[in-house]
């Protein structure tokens, strides 16, 4: 029998994007690379589309039964059973990602049987356990949505059922329907309000459906030559052109989240898996190659095999994402323009914003210290009261915020401050998250009475280390003209860049200020303030939306200092408009 | 809370605020706002300054007496109580989402997120809707304790509408109604209603 709803995954062939949706599409990348995936089938796109009314279409609970005995071939597994249980990850995937879909329901196949049977293999009983009560917390919070928000650790499969019950759900007992129920719920996910809501609002089709992917699970428990990790292809801090990131041995993945075991460096995963090893270092090569960019790969070594869970291009640092864009220019394996394309302005930015050098910072007194929660430096007068700030602010004199905590009462005063620092709280606290909105230095929990014994005194306030120090210390503002990575991407978004930049205060004949135009500060607005005019300078013109309206009014020369996020906003807009255009 | 007294908590909340802000958050209408503010003046419990209004030290101490004497019952009710301990639990989600949307994972560390990645800010806003999906009946809950309260939950749904919309500065941006706004509002709001401390 031909397949109609469902599709293997795997081989040379890239199914259409449009029937497996994003994910699948990644696997089945991974795949026709010739990199080991762990096996999968999809329900298509076309499956969902005529399942609407909540009911499967004709034959597709049959092809789902093929699947799963697909999946059990080829792990050798068998699903609901021991001694070797098959579970698998359920997802939905559609073509284009939006909100309001189901979330990646993990260790479906999971049962009191199976638990049994999972703690004989991994000789682990505790997991096996903790396995069982994940998925239960899954299941009831995504498909039964019964507002429970974690079952006990410490509770029994009956102690759950109990409290479940309770909430007015039940969990089916049969595996089986258990999967039925969970590609049902993706199904109906693609009809969620919030799913509706971004189809309208994007003219994306109400017929175009959500595929699903079931996925059958590796452990990283298994034996010794088994483990889990994550890995860059190179140093996504630094930029080096070094492997760089975490192996657990003996560890399933949500090991390395719950910090019950401390990771070890990549480099010690040859020790136990020597071959896995080569074979990673091989793929992150070749992943990097066919996306010509930095690789972030999720995987797992299941007895000495190693399987990809995912890969995407990396989140780096700022600094990285300089040298990474500059280096792979210099090994020829990306272009000018698609290095460009890898460094935002605001990265490049952050790169030249101002920093206390190591030799300045060490011998300066340390006044307080805590948590860095919104990097800069802020030097100024520490007052402790937010009204007083206000006023000290307005007279023109740079002012440090301090608190023993902040609340919405203390905004005004955190917007006029240079820094913010308090004594509670955290990385989540209303001062940390605040500060980072507004883009102020800012350094929190330092210690009862720490920050507030400082009133009066002037301090240099290093959001980045999370220091505070004695005084007025001078920062370091980097130079772009004298760094070699810095001077050769100021060469190519130059030569990009369809506008002349000046440095700030320049006198150019017909200049519009920016900053000093009511609402300069919204690209919004940009179109009708340049109207006309051939030169600018002001903040909004270092976003590339800034930028692209500065083009299109016909802006030739912009004055700034540092020139270089202005070179790259303009190279990167203006690259963007030609795209648009053709 | 009688409204001379809920006018003066409204701009508790909002600290600087005009008449309409502090009309949006309290339901009151922005003509009996301004009087009651205006009035508030006067008697100096509020000082003006263009069209923003600033409470005074003496405008506090009185709000707390008037808490503990208008806000009795909502302070005994256990639907209170219940939504109150609901709140403080999808507030850690919340603040967890927020560090989230404002901080990117790098190699173990965590850098300013630059809004540069559309999707994974796409990915922090649907995890924002689904947790809104949570708060609603917390919401409900409370607004059956105490009826005004339930605009918060119109403001909490346009904020999301509009980051989902692609407006993603109205997530947390301080300076406007955004989520994170009115997110915290409620809890200032639900802190001096119920008599709670903040617990950061």
């Amino acid at each position: 029998m031909t397949a109609r709803w469902t599709l293997r995954l795997g081989g040379h062939d890239l199914p259409d994007r449009a029937l497996i949706g994003g994910k699948a599409w990644s696997i089945a990348r991974m795949a026709a690379l010739g990199l080991p995936v762990p096996p999968a089938f999809v329900i298509t796109t076309r499956a969902c589309a005529a399942a609407q009314e909540g009911a499967f279409p004709e034959g597709l609970a049959e092809e789902i039964a093929e699947g799963m005995a697909w999946l059990e071939a080829q792990t050798g597994r068998r699903f609901g059973t021991g001694p070797a249980p098959l579970l698998v990850s359920v997802r939905s995937g559609a073509p284009v990602s939006m909100p309001g879909m189901m979330d990646t329901i993990l260790n479906m196949g999971i049962c009191e049987a199976t638990e049994g049977a999972l703690a004989a293999e991994t000789g682990d009983a505790a997991f096996a356990r903790d396995t069982h009560r994940r998925f239960w917390d899954l299941y009831a919070h995504i498909v039964l949505k019964s507002g429970i928000d974690g079952f006990d650790p410490g509770g029994t499969p009956a102690t759950w059922a109990q409290a479940l019950a309770a909430a007015g759900g039940a969990m089916p007992p049969a595996p089986g329907d258990r999967l039925h129920a969970a590609i049902r719920a993706v199904f109906d996910s693609w009809n969620s309000r919030r799913a509706k809501r971004y189809r309208q609002h994007h003219g994306i089709a109400d017929d175009l459906g959500t595929a699903v992917t079931v996925q059958a699970m590796v452990f990283g428990n298994l034996s010794d030559t088994s483990g889990t990790g994550v890995m860059f292809s190179r140093n996504p801090i630094t930029g080096e052109r070094v492997p760089y990131g975490e192996y657990l041995p003996r560890a399933q993945g949500e090991d390395v989240v719950s910090g019950k075991f401390t990771p070890r460096p990549l480099a010690a995963m040859p020790e136990t898996v020597p071959e896995a090893y080569h074979t990673l270092l091989a793929a992150a090569e070749r992943l990097e190659q066919d996306s010509d960019d930095v690789q972030d790969i999720e995987f797992t070594v299941q007895n000495g095999w190693l399987y990809l869970l995912q890969s995407r291009a990396a989140k780096r640092a700022p600094a990285a994402a300089v040298r990474i864009a500059v280096e792979m220019v210099r090994e020829g394996r990306i272009s000018p323009a698609t290095a460009l394309g890898h460094v935002t302005p605001d990265q490049v930015r952050t790169v030249l914003a101002p920093r206390l050098p190591e030799a300045t910072a060490a011998a300066a007194a340390v006044l307080a210290q805590g948590e860095a929660a919104c990097p800069g430096i802020g030097i100024g007068v520490v007052v402790t009261d937010t009204d007083e700030a206000e006023r000290l602010a307005a007279t023109g004199a740079d002012v440090i915020l301090a608190r023993a905590t902040t609340s919405p009462e203390d905004l005004h005063g955190m917007i006029v401050a240079k820094a913010v620092i308090t004594e509670q709280g955290g990385s989540t606290s209303h001062a940390a998250v605040v500060s980072r909105a507004l883009g102020v230095a800012c350094v929190v929990g330092c210690g009862l009475g720490q920050v507030t014994a400082l009133a009066g005194q002037t301090v240099t306030v290093d959001g980045a280390t999370g220091r505070i120090y004695r005084g007025a210390l001078a920062a370091l503002v980097p130079d772009e003209l004298n760094d070699a990575d810095l001077s050769m991407l100021r060469g190519w978004a130059e030569a990009a860049s369809p506008v002349t930049v000046l440095p700030f205060g320049t006198d150019v004949p017909g200049l519009v200020d920016l900053n000093a135009a009511e609402g300069g500060e919204d690209p919004a607005n940009l179109p009708r303030l340049l109207t006309g005019a051939t030169a600018a300078t002001g903040g909004a013109l270092s976003t590339e939306a800034g930028m692209a309206a500065a083009l299109a009014a016909g802006v030739r020369t912009i004055t700034g200092t540092p020139s270089l996020p202005l070179l790259v906003a303009a190279a990167r807009a203006a690259r963007q408009t030609r795209e648009t255009r053709t | 809370m009688k409204d001379p007294q809920l006018a003066l908590h409204g701009l508790a909340i909002k600290k600087h605020g005009d008449a309409a802000e502090v009309a949006a958050i309290t339901g009151l209408d922005p003509a009996r706002v301004q009087a009651l503010l205006d009035e508030a003046v006067a008697a100096e419990r509020v000082v003006k300054a263009g069209a923003k209004y600033m409470l005074q030290p003496v405008a506090q101490i009185a709000l707390r007496t008037a808490y503990s004497r208008d806000c009795a019952a909502e302070r005994a009710n256990p639907v209170m109580a219940e939504g109150y301990a609901a709140f403080e639990k999808i507030n850690e989600h919340l603040k967890q989402l927020i560090t989230d949307w404002q901080t990117l994972p790098v190699g173990g560390s965590r850098i300013p997120n630059d809004h540069s990645d559309e999707a994974y800010d796409a990915r922090i806003i649907d995890r924002l809707g689904a947790l809104h999906d949570r708060a609603e009946p917390m919401l409900d809950r409370l607004a059956s304790g105490l009826p005004r309260l339930a605009i918060y939950k119109d403001h909490l749904r346009a904020a999301l509408e509009k980051a989902e919309d692609g407006e993603i500065a109205w997530v947390s941006d301080a300076r406007i109604a955004s989520y994170h706004t009115v997110w915290f509002e409620l809890h200032e709001d639900l802190i001096r209603v119920l008599g709670r401390q903040r617990i950061e």
